[in-house]
C-alpha cells in the first residue's frame, strides 16, 4: 500500500515536533550551567590570575542597590563583582575603574583585586591607548606587581610607587585609577 | 582587502581537506579520476555556498528571533538534505554523465562534513553576510583544489610497487599526509 | 547471529574506522590528545547507540519512503542531546571537541547503522550493534589518539611518560601526522587480516 503523501508528512513531522520537544525540554534545564560556562570561558585567564589568584570567574557583586548607588556617585567607577574560584567560594572583591587623571593619551581602565584582608590582591589593564613602548609599559608585571599586598584602604602616594621611567603621564593615571578603586573599596565594601 | 584575505585563508592556508579534515570522505572515495573528482568538486562548491547562504538566513531569521538555537543541528542538516536532493534532480537531468559518474556519492554530500561544518562556523565565527559567503566559496574551491590535486596523484599512485597492506585506503591516506605537510607550509602566511 | 557477536563485530570484524574506514573527519581532527579521543568516542557510543534503539522500536512505524529523513531528525536529535549534556556538563572536553560534536550527526557510521542494522532488528540486538560498532570506534579512537599524544607530546592523558629530553615529533599532532598515522594503522590492520585469512 503506498502511503499518501499527507500520511509521510505527517510521520515526519510527528517524530520531528517530538524531537523539537524533548530538546526544548533539555535546553531549559541545562540552560543556566551553559550560560554560566560560556561567561567563564569568555574572561581571560591572564586577567583572572593577575587580579586574584586562583580565581576562575569574576560575578556580579551581591548588592547591586550599592553598585547602582557607587556608579551615581563616581562616574569613573564602571562595575563591581566578585572574584570566585572554582569551588564557587569568594576570593575578594574586584573593582573596574577608569583613571581620575588623564594618561597621556586619555583615561586607562583597570581591574583592581582586593583580598578580605583589605590589601590589593593585583591589577591588571583593561584598556589603555597609551604610547607603544613607553606608557604601554604600565601594563607589565614589572610596574603592576608593585601594587600586589599594599594597604587597599589608604590611598597610595605617589612616592609609594615606582613610576615607569619615561612614562609620568600613563604613571600617574594609572595610580589614580588603583586609587579610585581603593576610594571605593574603603568608603563601601570594606 | 580583509576580504581578499579570507579568501586566500579558507582557501589554502586553512585548506579544508588538508588542514580542517571535513569532507575526507567523499575526498578519498571520489579521486580516482580527475574529471569525476572536478565535477564532485564543483557540485560541493555549489552546495555548500547555497547551503551556507540558507542556513545563515535561517538561523539569523527564525532561530535567533525565537531563541531555539538549540534546534540548529536539526534545522541545518534537513536543510541541506533537501538542497542535496533539489541538486541530484537538477543533475540528473541537466548533466546525466556527472549524474551518473558521481553516483552514490551525490547524495552522500549530504554526510560531508565540510557542508554541515561550513555552516556552522560561519555562525560560530560571527561573520557577516558578505564575510560567510566570501568563506563558503573559498573553502569550498579549497576542497575542488584538494580532491582535483588528489587525483592527480593517485593516477601515478596506481603505478607504484606497493606492499599489499598498503594498497587502497592506507597509501591514500599517506599521500595525503605527504600533501598536507605541503599545506601546512602555507600556515606562516599572514595577509 | 548471536548476540556477543553482534558486539565483537562491530568492534574488530567492521570496525568503523579501520576496517569500514567511514566516519573519518573527526577521527583525523579530534586525536591529538588521548583524553579528546576517549571522549569523541564515548559521544559517538552514545548518539549511536540512543539512535539505533529509537529507530529499531520504531521501525515498524516509519514508512520505507521516509526513512532516511526520519534517520536525520532522530540522530540530530540524539547528537544535540549530547551537544547540550556536554556543553553544561563537561565544558572542557566541549571545547575541546568543538565544532566536531554537531559534526556527528553527518558521521556516515550512525546512519550507515541505522540503516543496515537498526531499521530491520529488533531493539536488544540494535543497542549491542550500536555499542558494539561505538567500542569499536572508541578503540580505534583510543589508538590513534595514544600514538599521536605520545610521538607529539610526550605524554598520555597528559601525563608525561617520555623523559623530558625527548624532542616532540610536532609532526604527529599536526594534520599531515593524522592522516599518516591513520593511514599506517589501516596498513598495519590490513596486514594482520591478510596474516589471519591466509
Amino acid at each position: 500500500m503506498k502511503n499518501s503523501f499527507v500520511k509521510l508528512a505527517g510521520i515526519l513531522f510527528l517524530i520531528g515536533a517530538i524531537s523539537a520537544g524533548v530538546l526544548a525540554w533539555l535546553n531549559d534545564a541545562t540552560k543556566d550551567l551553559i550560560a554560566q560556562n560560556d561567561a567563564m570561558a569568555s574572561m581571560d585567564p591572564a586577567i583572572l590570575e593577575a587580579v586574584m589568584p586562583g580565581s576562575v570567574m569574576f560575578n556580579a557583586y551581591g548588592d547591586s542597590a550599592l553598585v547602582e548607588a557607587v556608579k551615581s556617585e563616581n562616574d569613573k567607577v564602571i562595575d563591581i563583582l566578585t572574584a570566585v574560584d572554582a569551588s564557587g567560594n569568594e576570593l575578594g572583591k574586584v573593582v573596574r575603574t577608569l583613571s581620575t587623571v588623564k594618561g597621556f593619551n586619555g583615561d586607562m581602565e583597570l581591574y583592581v583585586g582586593f583580598t578580605p584582608e583589605d590589601k590589593i590582591s593585583g591589577v591588571s589593564v583593561i584598556y589603555h591607548e597609551e604610547t607603544n613602548g613607553i606608557g604601554s609599559k604600565t601594563t607589565l608585571p614589572d610596574y603592576t606587581d608593585q601594587y600586589k599586598g599594599k594597604d587597599g584602604s589608604t590611598e597610595i602616594g605617589e612616592k609609594d610607587v615606582d613610576a615607569v621611567t619615561g612614562a609620568t603621564y600613563s604613571s600617574k593615571s594609572f595610580l589614580s585609577a588603583v586609587n579610585n578603586a581603593v576610594k571605593v573599596y574603603s568608603e563601601h565594601l570594606k | 582587502m580583509e576580504l581578499v584575505s579570507l579568501f586566500i585563508t579558507s582557501f589554502i592556508v586553512n585548506n579544508i581537506i588538508f588542514m580542517q579534515f571535513l569532507g575526507t570522505c567523499p575526498f578519498l572515495g571520489v579521486s580516482k579520476n580527475i574529471d569525476t573528482a572536478a565535477g564532485m568538486g564543483i557540485a560541493v562548491i555549489f552546495v555548500i555556498t547555497l547551503a551556507s547562504i540558507i542556513t545563515y538566513i535561517i538561523h539569523y531569521g527564525i532561530l535567533v528571533t525565537l531563541g531555539l538555537e538549540y534546534l540548529q543541528t536539526i534545522v541545518f542538516i534537513l536543510i541541506i538534505a533537501a538542497l542535496v536532493q533539489f541538486v541530484e534532480m537538477f543533475l540528473k537531468k541537466s548533466a546525466p554523465g556527472l549524474y551518473q559518474a558521481l553516483g552514490i556519492f551525490l547524495p552522500l554530500i549530504t554526510t560531508n562534513c565540510a557542508v554541515l561544518g561550513v555552516a556552522i562556523n560561519n555562525i560560530i565565527y560571527e561573520y557577516s553576510f558578505v564575510k560567510s559567503l566570501v568563506y563558503s566559496v573559498g573553502t569550498s574551491s579549497g576542497f575542488l583544489l584538494a580532491i582535483v590535486l588528489f587525483a592527480g596523484v593517485r593516477d601515478k599512485v596506481d603505478y607504484a610497487d606497493l606492499p599489499e597492506s598498503l594498497k587502497g585506503s592506507a597509501i591514500s591516506l599517506i599521500t595525503a599526509g605527504l600533501m598536507s605537510v605541503a599545506f601546512l607550509g602555507f600556515s606562516g602566511l599572514q595577509l | 547471529m548471536k548476540k556477543i557477536d553482534i558486539f565483537k563485530n562491530g568492534v574488530t570484524t567492521e570496525n568503523p574506522i579501520l576496517v569500514q574506514q567511514v566516519g573519518m573527519c573527526a577521527t583525523l581532527a579530534i586525536t591529538t590528545s588521548l583524553m579528546n579521543g576517549i571522549g569523541m568516542g564515548v559521544a559517538v557510543i552514545a548518539v549511536l547507540t540512543g539512535s539505533n534503539i529509537v529507530i529499531s522500536a520504531l521501525r515498524k512505524y516509519i514508512p520505507d519512503e521516509v526513512r532516511i529523513p526520519a534517520f536525520v531528525i532522530i540522530i540530530a536529535a540524539f547528537t544535540t542531546i549530547i551537544d547540550l549534556l556536554m556543553h553544561a556538563y563537561t565544558f572542557e572536553l566541549y571545547k575541546a571537541l568543538g565544532v566536531f560534536i554537531p559534526l556527528i550527526v553527518v558521521n556516515c557510521i550512525i546512519l550507515a547503522r541505522a540503516e543496515a542494522f537498526a531499521f530491520d532488528n529488533n531493539v536488544l540486538d540494535s543497542t549491542i550493534d550500536g555499542l558494539g560498532m561505538g567500542v569499536g570506534y572508541l578503540v580505534a579512537m583510543i589508538l590513534l589518539s595514544s600514538i599521536r599524544e605520545i610521538l607529539g607530546n610526550g605524554t598520555i592523558l597528559g601525563f608525561r611518560i617520555l623523559p623530558e629530553a625527548y624532542e616532540p615529533m610536532m609532526m604527529a599532532i599536526q594534520p599531515p601526522g593524522a592522516f599518516i598515522i591513520l593511514g599506517l594503522l589501516i596498513g598495519f590492520v590490513n596486514f594482520l587480516s591478510r596474516r589471519k585469512n591466509a
